[in-house]
């Protein structure tokens, strides 16, 4: 009797649930390769209110850096109903499948942050940053900085060198040092991407190279753990420090002056996008299939003007 | 726990109030005392004391319940019904020292000799070590039962120590407790002649002077005789004789008191009825020692246990032996590994049946079946194995619950049993066993001597280590000694094929 | 019978002539080899970077490694009794986290830090129970509490880092109580040699050892065996906690990541030092070791400036080496 009440009760519940569904409310569906970093937490803020400005509904899921996990996030959102998709992939190998699925399905895909792999076309858009310019960008300022204090050496504390946005990170760096006068004397690679870490990491370089006078920081960690080190040795302005990503902890070493600049990946930014993108593409509005951000420079003398707070809008959600 | 030094055991005590039997005051007193595991009802009402000088023997074969009383009467397992009432003798204390030595050897493998000793000696747990007074206390024991012993070994770690040595660490702990009683349940069994004779009179000295209760657990006859005041006997749960003076009974008596047949089965040796065939295996040892065996023979090895253990080392391929090899059809001249004698078809019982021979984690069933499917290269579990199984069980009459229980569930004798019977039935061309009857009364022994000759009978050859020279005698087709130096000594001769022969061949008397 | 003891005494004289060696330097071989490699170690390291040997880097590696040495001292309690705590980098985690929220929510340092060793003395005990009361094995034990506490720790502020708000609460790591010596050295060596003695020197600190050689020989002596091995989960989670606190308070901000890797470091630590993970060996003092070897490596790598992929390479050759040190200076029979 009460088995029976409680299936009837559920029964109802599911014919409920796939009634909304079949109203004519469009849902998006983020799908990030893990939620732990705040990375991905703040392009899923992106998506979401995107999303309620459209008037669109919005679920999450998390890949937990598994490519199978991705692929079941993937159907699963199919399978719910979700009208588009955007998606922070685990790794650029691991989408043509993914793509191939959601082509059949014809669910429209937009990728934040990585990219899919290169030479596919059967996606909706992918919006990144433009990693080698900005790599670029912020080698010849680091070079700058380094020239002010008087020396070319230049030490950089690199992501890992197995992430494609690393790789063209460094390329990019190579280059514009290489144009700038510049000697990259030392790049030490993180593993934990913790700022302790990264404190060692930078007492190591300092150490074995006294006469560093720039730090290339090429993920948020890199900057606080460098100005930490800078702070301790009592070498305050005297080795300059540039930082990509952004957070409020950089931030408010930028305002504090222990930092010269953050290059600012916009991860709410990318979000936003993305799902203006695939809203588009469900609406039949034109699509742009590959927007590659170069992430905007924000110098500690201009981090208080309206330019960089829109920048800094972009960047994370405004509770942070 | 009052530190006893050892120094107290050496010298006269002038215990008040001891001595006269008339005046031994009750040290323990257990009444009715129920214990049942799941179903199985292990102790249906046992009363048993303990009394101020005397040497109680607590006689019962496997499974009677003489460990569970133990166990229950020291507090590590709790009982059901019935009542524990200790009393000491001594003014200043309510309850008395209590001292065991368990069946199995309750050692601390990493921890080193004096410490396995001195670590029950601590006030409490926040009082200071001290190294001297540690080894002081341990050498004094360890120096009463062997005065050899002690230096050598007072700073290895127990795990490197022989069984034999390890049991006399053991005892020496007991002893070093100052206890007012001693419950000794095997002490024995890895103990040489000499040294049980000066533990016993120990033992004695300890009773008789400072007033102390002994409990004596044995299965050996002799040994009880030659110590014991009085005995209790269990038998199923239930006190079949209680405190009763041993002078009183006899060794037939007793035996049927226990429940065992009396009677000894044709199991011992009889020359003429194995035919043997075939080339014999030879083996080959230092200064030109030359054993010759034809399949289906017993052969015993006795004497100290330095020279069986180098031999049994060689056959087995766990060492290298003592510089024995062997030589004979599809034999090396020595295996590298274990794996390669059990590939060459010789089977191996350890006498260390806890750490070397019972598979603790995995049911009755898988460890009956171990060797087997290693042997016929079983892949696949199969369903007619638990006939199989249950067969044997049932044929080796194995008291176990199901064939699915742990083998923590059997009794000592039982694992015993079982691994014997792990053996039987395979096409093996030799089989070592380690002592395989030790701590085993004397039912489950002749269960034991009939597999062994069973084996023998399907055309193995049967090497056997034992400390009982009179098992030895009764079923080995022959006999080789070693001397007290563990060098071999050579075969017992025919016509001098009784225990005096054995005893003068090897130095020891069993 | 005088014949029979002779018998024993031949099979002694053959041992004596194996196993004869001084005692207290044998006990200690292991860390006497352990702080060699060490010495060779950076001495290769300064001939190629001659300031590796200088002032200034020996300080770093001593604030790198601070945090791991005291996590090690714990974990090598929970090895010592046989045991594994797989939760210490969590709960290091967690308490970096705890303790900023407390700190973010107006409280004032001690408050915050208190707050913060909480975590430790909860998961400590959820751990003690767990194992002792209920007889759950600790891998399985350490790998429930490292997945709540390690996702507490992204749960509590959402993933975000925190800066670390009080003024003073950098004192904690890097203040001089003894002048001349930071905090998290002084931290360092008192623990170790108070954790030392006791293990050595205390009736208690040899139950430890009681315990891990064996839990049921322990126990048949009258050994307190469950609530030493509830005391080394509890002791475990609390150095892992507290040098999760002097983490924080080193680099004034908790990160939810913070003791991700720690915990196999810890591990290998003490692995390194000595100990086995069968329980009834170990140093507080190889611990130490261990954990600065493991610095050394890493400060090396990076100071050579060899790919840093490589460390976990060297890192387990170290451990290979250790092990293989200890194996064989320590022959077992068979």
């Amino acid at each position: 009797m009460k088995m029976k009440t409680i299936l009837l009760a559920a029964l109802a519940a599911a014919a409920l649930s796939s009634a909304s569904y079949a109203e004519d409310k469009k849902t998006v569906a983020y799908i990030a390769p893990s939620l732990d970093i705040s990375y991905w937490q703040w392009v899923g803020y992106g998506v979401k209110e995107k999303a309620k400005e459209l008037g669109m509904d919005y679920v999450e899921y998390t890949s937990e850096n598994s490519p199978a996990k991705q692929m079941d996030n993937a159907r699963t959102a199919v399978t719910k109903g979700v009208s588009a998709i955007v998606i922070g992939p685990v790794s650029s190998t691991s989408t043509p499948p993914l793509l191939d699925y959601l082509a059949k399905q014809k669910v429209p895909i937009a990728f934040a942050g990585i990219g899919p792999q290169p030479g596919l076309t059967n996606y909706t858009s992918s919006v990144t940053a433009n990693n080698y310019e900005t790599g670029k960008a912020q080698a010849k300022f680091t070079c700058e900085l380094a020239k002010e204090r008087g020396s070319k050496k230049v030490g950089m504390l690199s992501l890992p060198q197995d992430r494609e946005n690393a790789q063209k990170y460094l390329k990019g760096a190579k280059e514009a040092f290489a144009a700038a006068g510049c000697d990259l004397v030392q790049m030490l690679e993180t593993r934990g991407l913790t700022i302790s870490e990264a404190v060692t990491q930078a007492n190591d370089l300092l150490t074995a190279n006294p006469d560093i006078k720039a730090i290339y920081g090429m993920y948020d960690e890199a900057g606080t753990g460098a100005a930490k080190v800078v702070e301790t040795r009592g070498l305050n302005g005297k080795i300059g420090i540039t930082v990509a990503d952004g957070s409020p902890t950089t931030i408010a070493l930028l305002k504090k002056g222990a930092i010269q600049g953050i290059f600012f990946q916009e991860a709410v930014g990318q979000g936003i996008d993305g799902t203006q993108q695939v809203y588009n593409a469900l609406t039949g509005a034109p699509v742009t299939q590959d927007m590659a951000l170069v992430m905007p420079l924000v110098t500690a003398d201009k981090v208080d003007s309206p330019e960089a707070k829109k920048v800094i809008a972009r960047v994370f959600p405004p509770s942070n | 726990m009052e530190p006893g030094s050892a120094q107290s055991l050496g010298t006269t005590g002038n215990l008040p109030g001891v001595g006269l039997a008339s005046a031994r005051k009750t040290l323990i007193e257990a009444s009715n005392v129920e214990k049942s595991y799941g179903a199985t009802r292990v102790l249906r009402g046992v009363s048993f004391q303990v009394r101020a000088g005397e040497i109680h023997a607590l006689l019962g074969g496997n499974g009677a319940g003489k460990s569970t009383l133990i166990r229950i009467i020291t507090g590590l397992t709790s009982r059901d019904a019935g009542g524990i009432d200790l009393r000491s003798s001594k003014a200043d204390r309510t309850s008395p020292i209590i001292a065991v030595v368990h069946q199995e050897l309750a050692l601390l493998p990493e921890l080193s000799v004096a410490e396995n000793i001195g670590i029950v000696h601590a006030r409490s747990g926040w009082s200071l070590i001290s190294r001297r007074r540690m080894r002081e206390i341990a050498l004094g024991a360890l120096r009463l039962i062997d005065p050899a012993i002690g230096e050598e070994i007072i700073d290895l770690p127990a795990r490197k120590l022989s069984l034999h040595e390890g049991q006399i660490v053991e005892i020496a702990r007991a002893l070093s407790t100052g206890a007012e009683v001693l419950l000794l349940d095997e002490p024995t069994a890895n103990l040489t002649a000499g040294e049980t004779a000066k533990l016993f009179s120990v033992l004695k000295r300890l009773v008789r002077e400072e007033g102390i209760g002994i409990v004596f657990v044995s299965h050996r006859m002799r040994e009880i005789r030659e110590l014991c005041d009085v005995c209790t006997i269990l038998r199923d749960g239930v006190t079949i004789a209680n405190a009763a003076p041993l002078a009183s009974l006899s060794d037939g008596e007793i035996v049927q008191q226990m429940g065992q047949p009396t009677q000894r089965q044709a199991t011992h040796r009889n020359p003429q009825q194995n035919p043997r065939q075939g080339s014999p295996i030879e083996l080959l040892g230092p200064g030109d020692v030359r054993i010759s065996i034809l399949s289906g023979t017993i052969l015993g090895l006795a004497g100290a246990p330095a020279g069986p253990t180098g031999l049994i080392a060689a056959l087995v391929g766990a060492g290298p032996g003592a510089g024995w090899r062997l030589s004979g059809e599809g034999f090396g001249d020595r295996f590298p590994s274990p794996a390669a004698a059990a590939r060459a078809g010789i089977g191996f019982v350890s006498g260390d049946r806890a750490t070397k021979g019972i598979l603790s984690q995995l049911p009755i069933v898988d460890n009956v079946l171990a060797a087997r499917r290693v042997r016929e290269r079983r892949r696949i579990v199969a369903a007619a194995e638990r006939q199989e199984c249950r067969d044997l069980v049932s044929a080796l009459k194995l008291k176990a619950g199901s064939i699915w229980d742990l083998p923590a569930s059997l009794s000592g004798g039982n694992q015993q049993k079982l691994l014997v019977a792990r053996l039987l039935g395979l096409p093996l061309r030799m089989v070592v066993l380690e002592e395989p009857t030790r701590g085993v009364d004397i039912g489950t022994k002749h269960d034991i001597y009939g597999l062994i000759r069973q084996m023998a009978d399907a055309g193995a050859i049967i090497i056997w280590w034992s400390t009982e020279n009179v098992e030895l005698l009764e079923l080995c087709d022959a006999i080789f000694a070693f001397d007290t130096d563990g060098r071999p000594k050579g075969f017992l001769p025919e016509d001098r094929y009784t225990e005096g022969g054995l005893a003068e061949l090897t130095g020891m008397a069993a | 019978m005088t014949d029979a003891t002779n018998g024993t005494t031949t099979t002694n004289k053959l041992r004596t002539t194996r196993f004869r060696v001084p005692a207290v330097l044998f006990s200690y071989r292991t860390e006497v080899a352990i702080a060699a490699a060490i010495v060779v170690l950076l001495l290769a390291v300064g001939m190629f970077v001659p300031a590796a040997l200088s002032m200034g880097n020996l300080q770093n590696i001593i604030q790198a490694a601070a945090p791991l040495i005291i996590m090690s001292l714990g974990v090598l309690l929970v090895v010592v009794t046989g045991g594994i705590d797989l939760s210490v980098g969590s709960v290091f985690s967690l308490t970096g986290m705890v303790t900023a929220l407390a700190m973010a929510s107006g409280a004032d340092g001690l408050t915050a830090s208190a707050a913060g060793l909480a975590v430790g003395l909860v998961f400590g005990s959820i751990n003690g129970l767990l194992v002792t009361v209920v007889g759950l094995a600790p891998f399985v034990v350490t790998l429930i509490t490292y997945a709540v506490a390690g996702s507490l720790a992204f749960i509590v502020t959402n993933g975000r880092s925190m800066p670390i708000g009080a003024p003073d609460f950098w004192l904690l790591n890097s203040g001089e109580i003894i002048p001349g010596i930071p905090n998290h050295l002084l931290f360092c060596i008192v623990l170790m040699v108070a954790l030392e003695y006791v293990l050595r020197k205390v009736v208690v600190g040899r139950w430890f050892y009681a315990v891990g050689s064996s839990a049921i020989a322990a126990r048949l002596l009258g050994i307190p065996v469950l609530r030493i091995k509830f005391a080394a989960y509890v002791a475990s989670s609390l150095l892992a906690s507290f040098a999760g606190l002097l983490t924080v308070s080193y680099i004034l901000n908790a990160e939810a990541t913070a003791g991700a890797s720690l915990m196999l470091q810890a591990i290998a630590a003490v692995v390194i030092g000595g100990a086995s993970l069968f329980g009834g060996t170990g140093s507080a003092i190889g611990a130490v070791l261990g954990a600065l070897m493991i610095t050394c490596i890493q400060n090396g790598v990076n100071l050579i400036g060899v790919n840093s992929f490589w460390q976990g390479s060297v890192t387990g050759a170290a451990i290979l080496l250790a092990v293989l040190i200890d194996r064989f200076s320590n022959k077992n029979r068979i």
